[in-house]
């Protein structure tokens, strides 16, 4: 097979519009392509980060004393013994803030007690008590969780100050002491109390999965929440999760007549109301990509179909003079491949100029090269099939039509 | 004449019907796309009170740490909320027409409904002095809001929301009837007529696309009840905070302040009041970053908020970028099309239609296409926006649809982007076939006939 270029390039000439506007289109989508591709798949990374916690198997339930005379460190007790006592729990802890919601508490802590110098860190903190590590499904890669007797009753307010025990995540402990050696470590908090590393576990995504530098830094008090409203972590057995559920919102509210039941909700669900914006915005990003390509491939189509109907006659009489079918579909495959070769082109100057303003205006990181080298191939394969069917009907064409006047 | 390129439209519509079609679905998907994004973006994007944005000020002051500014990723803005104590300050100016300040609170709702009594479940509240109604338009579909004194006393009023009104009442006129709010009794006064604005300008602390709350009370029950906030507080100093009085007095900053200033002069008095202010607290050890008290306007402080993020603006690109593609393709399917027509064309021009006419014809025939192509992709833009409705109601938490969902609609400017974009797509994709093809020579192509 031999590919005649020079009338390749001359065929192109004489219909110059049809193919720029088709290489424009390769253009404007393979940057579109690069970019969303890279976009996407810095959502996914993001939504696909493990969270430490069995969050498929805990559900939240909310709750709130409103009486005058609610006792509500007796309601802790109670509801905990009796979720605890439902077939399937495997551990129940009330907490000041559901992990994963976006919605927590944070505070500053310091390696030493002075109020002006020392250097302070934010970290997002939980109350939890000595079922906490066991409820979310972490794990205590040194030092000890909690015991029971560690867990220190409810403060009278909002703003009681807890001081004793504490347990870190092990991304906290490394920043808070780099050299490794955290466990057994006294650091403060804002009031000035002493807090004691006593523990250390492996990772855990807390209070905020978005918009935060460390969504890893945690602290973990053995603490009862203050009233007079709370949320429980319960983790059920595998599957049991869902009818566990529906178990305490039907139960829950009776067992109580001075406090409400606000919701019982899956873990899940504030995990993906967290990742919503970014899950849409992938979603979005996706169809209107998988649309642009088909648009384009069908553009491709279109075009081959018609340089092949306009050109009719002189396939037939370049037949007629010996060139094979193989010859013809190789002409309309090259002439398309030099199209989209000129547009990838163009286009990957787009996708790498669009990559530095998303990048410039909106601090987005910048596309990686690969993307683009990725996106071309894409193109090309893409064009490819468009132009197949075409050139193969090309090929179909007889010799005998050279010999009539169409 | 016009009615007669109508006709030669459709006929060679029914020549090539298939690329017709393919043509008019090019352009609707375009316009689809188009009319969903845009939608979308208006939603985030808009002021939902337009009418009187520029006499509502939102009042920040920058008590903040003066090692570091409240948000680092927007170093020039002060903390966008205020403490108790400068919330109370300013509360008690008289140069502003009216003043809220406000903030989310916890509420149980107990007491009897119209069908015995009700189980105890949670309302969300909006603990706010009395201005917030008259300031920022609420309708009241019963009654009324309350008087400056009953946030003093505080008297035990309450307002609540349409929605709350027919899930406690079935809906009927419940004002007088009393109902318990954190296990204290307080007479409903006012009934809220349906009512969302989106964005939630005036506190954007729990989401921008938060639903207003389900109930409002008096300023001073917060204090005399002892209710936190249940929405965002932050704080940067550190204080000893053991009960709500400490919490009161401390930097912590958790309580919206707005005021409404009908004109420049009060403008200036209000801002020359906060700076005064200011700088008799920093005689007292606070306010040591440098001055930077604010009054903004609800348009301006959109936009210091940063409700439309860059991934919106970035859609937006994205769906014109999509069009463009959209249109440059039914270019090239029009182009082939009048190509292929040419004897037919050549045929006109023998017959003594000028260039012009030809042109006409064919402008005529692409802004056909490009219409049907709008109102098909007004139906795509609709079941779009179905599908953006769909996504965020999976994670939603209560039943009626809230929050930016409930804006997901087509809507005036839908209908706008929609007949705009069609023009620029017949100017766009028709100009270059249509010229080109009033320029061919007649005779080459009745020779070839």
């Amino acid at each position: 097979m031999n590919v005649p270029f020079r009338p390749i390039v001359s065929a192109l000439f004489r219909n110059r519009a049809g193919a720029l506007l088709v290489a424009a289109q390769v253009a404007i989508a393979l940057a579109v392509l690069v970019n969303a591709v890279y976009m996407v798949k810095q959502r996914f990374d993001l939504i696909a980060r493990p969270t430490g916690v069995d969050e498929n198997n805990i559900f939240v339930v909310g709750v709130t004393g409103f009486t005058k005379s609610f006792n509500y460190a007796a309601m802790l007790d109670e509801d905990i013994t009796w979720l605890r006592s439902l077939p399937g729990v495997i551990g129940v802890t009330a907490t000041n803030s559901v992990p994963l919601s976006g919605g927590g508490s944070s505070d500053y802590v310091k390696l030493t007690p002075e109020t002006k110098g020392g250097r302070q860190s934010l970290v997002n903190y939980f109350h939890l008590n000595e079922e906490g590590a066991k409820t979310l499904g972490i794990k205590v890669i040194a030092g000890r969780w909690f015991t029971r007797e560690e867990v220190q009753p409810p403060g009278a307010n909002l703003f009681a100050v807890y001081s004793g025990p504490i347990v870190v995540t092990k991304e906290y402990a490394d920043r808070l002491f780099p050299k490794g050696d955290a466990l057994g470590k006294v650091v403060y908090g804002s009031s000035n109390q002493p807090l004691t590393i006593i523990g250390i576990v492996d990772h855990m995504l807390g209070s905020w999965l978005t918009g935060v530098n460390y969504p890893s830094d945690i602290m973990y008090m053995a603490f009862q929440p203050s009233g007079p409203g709370t949320r429980y972590l319960v983790r059920t057995a595998p599957g049991q999760r869902d009818q566990l559920m529906r178990r305490v919102e039907a139960e829950l509210a009776q067992r109580n007549e001075g406090r409400a039941v606000n919701y019982v909700r899956t873990l899940k669900l504030y995990k993906d109301r967290s990742y919503l914006t970014a899950r849409n915005m992938s979603i979005y990003l996706v169809i209107v990509t998988s649309l642009l390509l088909a648009i384009t491939s069908f553009g491709i189509f279109a075009l081959a179909t018609f340089n092949v109907s306009t050109r009719t006659k002189q396939v037939g009489t370049r037949r007629a003079v010996g060139a094979r079918r193989l010859d013809i579909v190789a002409h309309f495959l090259v002439e398309n491949w030099m199209i989209m070769t000129s547009g990838v082109l163009v286009g990957s100057v787009l996708a790498l100029a669009a990559g530095h303003l998303l990048s410039v205006q909106y601090e987005l990181p910048r596309v990686d090269l690969y993307y683009i080298v990725g996106g071309v191939l894409a193109m090309w394969v893409v064009g490819l099939a468009a132009a197949w069917h075409p050139s193969r009907r090309a090929a179909g064409i007889s010799p005998a039509l050279a010999t009539r006047t169409v | 004449m016009i009615g007669y390129y109508f006709r030669l439209a459709f006929a060679s519509f029914r020549r090539t019907p298939g690329l017709g079609i393919l043509m008019v679905l090019a352009i609707a998907v375009g316009i689809g796309v188009c009319v969903v994004t845009t939608t979308y973006f208006h939603a985030l994007s808009g002021n939902p009170i337009w009418w009187k944005s520029d006499q509502l000020y939102a009042v920040t002051l920058d008590n903040w740490d003066p090692t570091e500014p409240a948000d680092p990723a927007r170093p020039t803005l002060p903390p966008d909320q205020l403490t108790y104590k400068d919330a109370e300050t300013i509360w008690h100016s008289d140069i502003p027409k009216r003043t809220t300040i406000m903030y989310r609170g916890y509420g149980i709702i107990s007491g009897d409904g119209v069908n015995g009594p009700l189980k105890p479940a949670p309302a969300t509240t909006r603990v706010t002095t009395g201005a917030f109604f008259p300031m920022f338009d609420v309708p009241f579909q019963y009654g009324k809001g309350w008087s400056d004194s009953a946030d003093t006393a505080p008297e035990p009023v309450i307002v609540i929301s349409h929605e709350l009104n027919q899930k406690l009442f079935g809906g009927i006129d419940s004002v007088g009837r009393t109902i318990r709010w954190n296990d204290t009794p307080f007479r409903i006064v006012g009934v809220l007529a349906e009512w969302e604005p989106q964005p939630k300008y005036y506190d954007l602390t729990t989401g921008n696309f938060d639903s207003p709350e389900d109930l409002y009370v008096p300023w001073k029950w917060g204090e005399t009840l002892n209710i936190a906030s249940d929405g965002s507080s932050n704080c940067w100093k550190i204080q000893d905070i053991t009960t709500f009085q400490g919490f009161a007095q401390s930097e912590c900053v958790w309580v919206q302040g707005w005021v409404e200033l009908p004109n420049m002069l009060a403008r200036s008095r209000m801002q020359s009041f906060l700076d005064n202010y200011t700088n008799e607290e920093r005689k007292h050890g606070r306010y040591q970053r440098p001055q930077n008290n604010r009054l903004t306007d609800v348009d301006q402080w959109l936009k210091d908020q940063k409700v439309v993020t860059s991934d919106n603006r970035v859609l937006v690109g994205l769906a014109f970028a999509f069009l463009v593609v959209c249109l440059i393709n039914t270019v090239g399917l029009l182009l082939a099309k009048f190509l292929n027509a040419a004897p037919l064309s050549g045929l006109r021009r023998a017959l003594g239609a000028s260039k012009k006419q030809l042109f006409l014809q064919h402008m005529v025939e692409v802004s056909t296409i490009a219409g049907a192509g709008a109102v098909l992709g007004l139906g795509f833009g609709a079941l779009g926006l179905a599908g953006i409705r769909a996504l965020y109601a999976m994670t939603a938490t209560s039943a009626h649809p809230t929050g930016a969902a409930s804006l997901m609609y087509l809507n005036v400017s839908s209908f706008v982007t929609a007949v705009t974009l069609a023009v620029v797509a017949t100017v766009f994709c028709g100009l270059y076939p249509a010229w080109r093809i009033g320029r061919l020579q007649p005779a080459a192509y009745l020779k070839n006939q």
